[in-house]
């Protein structure tokens, strides 16, 4: 009996430990944040899309960012947030005091931007990577993201509650990799495909998808229009191995970034990515031109001939669905960016993975200038995004150069700022290998972005840099490969800086660090950084 | 003659059982390459449905290599080649189709599941059942079935 009681007691007690322990982790992260509204402000928007702006320049003006070649060097650590991913690929979308960011498996928050503390939470959604744009509905502000394999979703932007998903399975197997764009009363989603990883397996018949540009009605989710960039995909059988496995073609040129809105010509720009099998088309690792409002195709530019590629490639160049021949897969995996040159002239700034960027008429396609830097790759060249500063009519290229196979061409991993206008270089600050004892690659993969007198990238080794704009003197630079004390009390650590890069919203400076694909460094930390002056309104 | 000498050895059942385990996922793969069942991106379009062409996939294999052998002959292929043969335990005659298909069709693939602790329990316990007295496994008393020489096939 007096045992019996002792196991009652002693059980007793252990489940009290476990409740009180339960209790103190979740009271620890939520230190400080008991007072946090649950509804966020919507009166002002740093960014209208991925591009911040809708022209894809990725610049935030003076009247939307107090950081500056000035006071960027001040730039400290406000705060942190644990993401649930080692590769996070979400863009936020700021408000005047809200940051929203999907939060890899873990689903859409809505963070105090003065806090980090979590206003809501939407835990349904667990594979959004892309951006996170705005929208409007009947007045009310929605916020649109992707889930990379599950489809589109429009989600209220005072309470977070789903107001409407869609994937209209233009194909069998869709990626929604690139960031949406929302614009009066459509959605634009780029579209990609996953044949592309599908294709490493030999019994799989490749490839008979296409890239494109989805249009969505932005009340309903419904598919409005479809614009692929190849024609008749997978329409002819090419070969056949193993007696059965049919070959398809022609297929690819997936469309992996964010679309830019000339709204003077109601175009919409985009780059293309390579065929992934042959016959190759036209229409790879091309910048196209659409009308905004029906999808019909204006031109279409291909700057690299013949690349067909897939992801059976780097496995084997004998594999079965790797194409004879097969190219060095040189997307356009940067979106195009347009700017207003101060002759009035409108140009189209866009860097590829080979490493070449082109100034593009945007009313023809023509090829005004081009300029090389590096010796580009399967992983650039220009990977993720360029940025352009109108007021100093110069356009910001980062170099990767991350090694991805044998080649005699040295690596010109670094930064460039070249003229708008024609191309020429203004200054260059390229990069060594600075990693202690650590072993990582230097260059720029990340998106950038840039202010007033100001560019900001990250690299690949997890160092996030700042160079004046006017003659790319390093302002500052931070190493985010270490362990950080987050807001949501999980452990959390940077790495490398990939992805959808930097931005600048007010007084501060907001990126996710860490990206585990390619053997980089994995990490989870959303990090915010701020000068000491008050929010720019 | 005793009941143990007409029982097939652990050896032999063991050495049918590695043999049937390398031949059924091999016709597994020319099922595979024949249909087309997971050659075009409609069949990778949903998890859902990679798992019901994949499950397909098997259930044609195993009713081609073993269901069907089984019932017709009493012998997979692994247990021809060491001369061994299963019947129903009480009539000694040919063992039902049904169970076969219906009940001992998932242990064969079940033993794949003892590189997933803790799952390998299941595996485990279906195969050491033949260290008792009838040799019998779990799948052999679901079905009815004994494992027994050739000699003595009906």
């Amino acid at each position: 009996m007096i045992y019996r009681h002792r196991y009652f007691y002693n059980s007793l007690r252990a489940i009290t430990c476990l409740i009180a322990l339960v209790i103190s982790v979740n009271a620890n992260a939520n230190v400080g944040c008991e007072n946090t509204a649950s509804q966020p402000g919507l009166q002002h928007r740093y960014s209208d899309s991925w591009g911040t702006t809708f022209n894809g320049q990725r610049y935030q003006s003076s009247s939307n960012t107090s950081i500056n070649a000035e006071n960027a060097s001040s730039l400290k650590l406000q705060w942190s947030y644990g993401l649930s991913t080692q590769a996070p690929r979400s863009y936020p979308l700021v408000t005047e005091d809200t940051i929203f960011i999907g939060d890899g498996g873990y689903g859409l928050v809505a963070l105090d931007k003065e806090t980090g503390c979590t206003r809501w939470a939407n835990t349904d959604i667990k594979d959004i990577e892309s951006a996170v744009v705005a929208g409007e509905i009947d007045g009310n502000t929605v916020l649109i993201f992707t889930g990379r394999r599950s489809g589109v979703y429009a989600v209220d932007a005072k309470s977070g509650k789903q107001i409407w998903f869609s994937d209209p399975k233009v194909h069998p197997v869709p990626y929604y990799s690139g960031s949406p764009m929302a614009y009066k009363d459509k959605v634009y989603v780029p579209i990609s495909s996953f044949e592309i990883a599908l294709s490493a397996n030999p019994f799989y018949g490749c490839c008979t998808t296409s890239g494109g540009i989805m249009a969505l009605d932005i009340k309903t989710g419904e598919k409005l229009w479809f614009t692929p960039t190849v024609e008749n995909a997978g329409s002819i059988v090419t070969g056949r191995h193993f007696l059965f496995v049919e070959e398809r073609g022609p297929s690819g040129a997936p469309v992996w970034s964010a679309p830019t809105l000339d709204t003077k010509r109601n175009l919409l720009y985009f780059g293309s990515g390579e065929n992934y099998t042959k016959p190759a088309t036209q229409t790879s690792d091309a910048i196209f031109a659409i009308d905004a409002e029906t999808g019909k195709v204006v031109w279409v530019k291909q700057y690299t001939v013949g690349d067909a590629f897939n992801m059976a490639c780097t496995v084997s160049a004998d594999h079965p669905n790797c194409p004879t021949d097969s190219g060095p897969d040189l997307d356009f995996g940067a979106p195009p960016a347009l700017t207003t040159l101060k002759s009035g002239m409108d140009i189209i700034v866009a860097g590829q993975k080979s490493g070449a960027v082109f100034g593009i008429k945007p009313e023809t396609g023509d090829t005004i200038w081009s300029t090389q830097f590096g010796r580009g790759g399967m992983l650039g060249g220009v990977h993720w995004g360029i940025a352009v500063d109108p007021e100093l009519e110069q356009a910001y290229i980062p170099i990767s150069d991350l090694p991805t196979g044998e080649s005699d061409i040295a690596p010109g991993q670094g930064l460039y700022a070249i003229s708008s206008a024609d191309g020429s270089t203004k200054w260059s600050a390229t990069l060594q290998e600075n990693c202690k004892e650590r072993s990582c690659w230097p260059g720029f993969s990340a998106a950038i972005t840039s202010g007033p007198n100001i560019v900001v990238a990250g690299t690949i080794d997890g160092h996030l840099k700042i160079y004046r704009g006017t003659d790319g003197e390093l302002l500052w630079s931070h190493d985010t490969v270490v362990d950080v004390e987050s807001v949501n009390k999980i452990p959390t650590r940077g790495g490398t800086l990939d992805a959808h890069g930097p931005m600048l919203a007010g007084n501060q400076l907001i990126v996710s660090s860490g990206y585990d694909s390619f053997g980089q460094w994995g990490g989870n930390a959303l990090l915010v950084f701020s000068v000491e002056e008050g929010p720019t309104q | 003659m005793n009941y143990s000498d007409i029982l097939a050895s652990r050896f032999r059942r063991f050495v049918a059982t590695i043999i049937d385990l390398v031949l059924t996922p091999l016709v597994g793969v020319i099922v595979m390459l024949v249909t087309g069942l997971l050659e075009s991106a409609e069949a990778y379009t949903t998890m859902a449905t990679i798992g019901v062409r994949a499950l397909t996939i098997g259930v044609i294999a195993y009713i081609v290599l073993n269901g069907w052998l089984l019932h017709a002959r009493g012998q997979t292929v692994g247990k021809a080649i060491m001369k061994i043969a299963i019947v129903d335990t009480i009539t000694g005659k040919k063992a039902s189709l049904w169970k076969l298909l219906l009940l001992r069709m998932w242990f064969l693939p079940l033993i794949f599941l003892v590189a997933l602790v803790p799952w390998s329990i299941i595996p485990i316990i279906d195969q050491a059942m033949i260290f008792t007295a009838s040799r019998r496994s779990v799948h052999d008393w679901l079905c009815g079935t004994s494992v027994i020489n050739q000699v003595a096939k009906p």
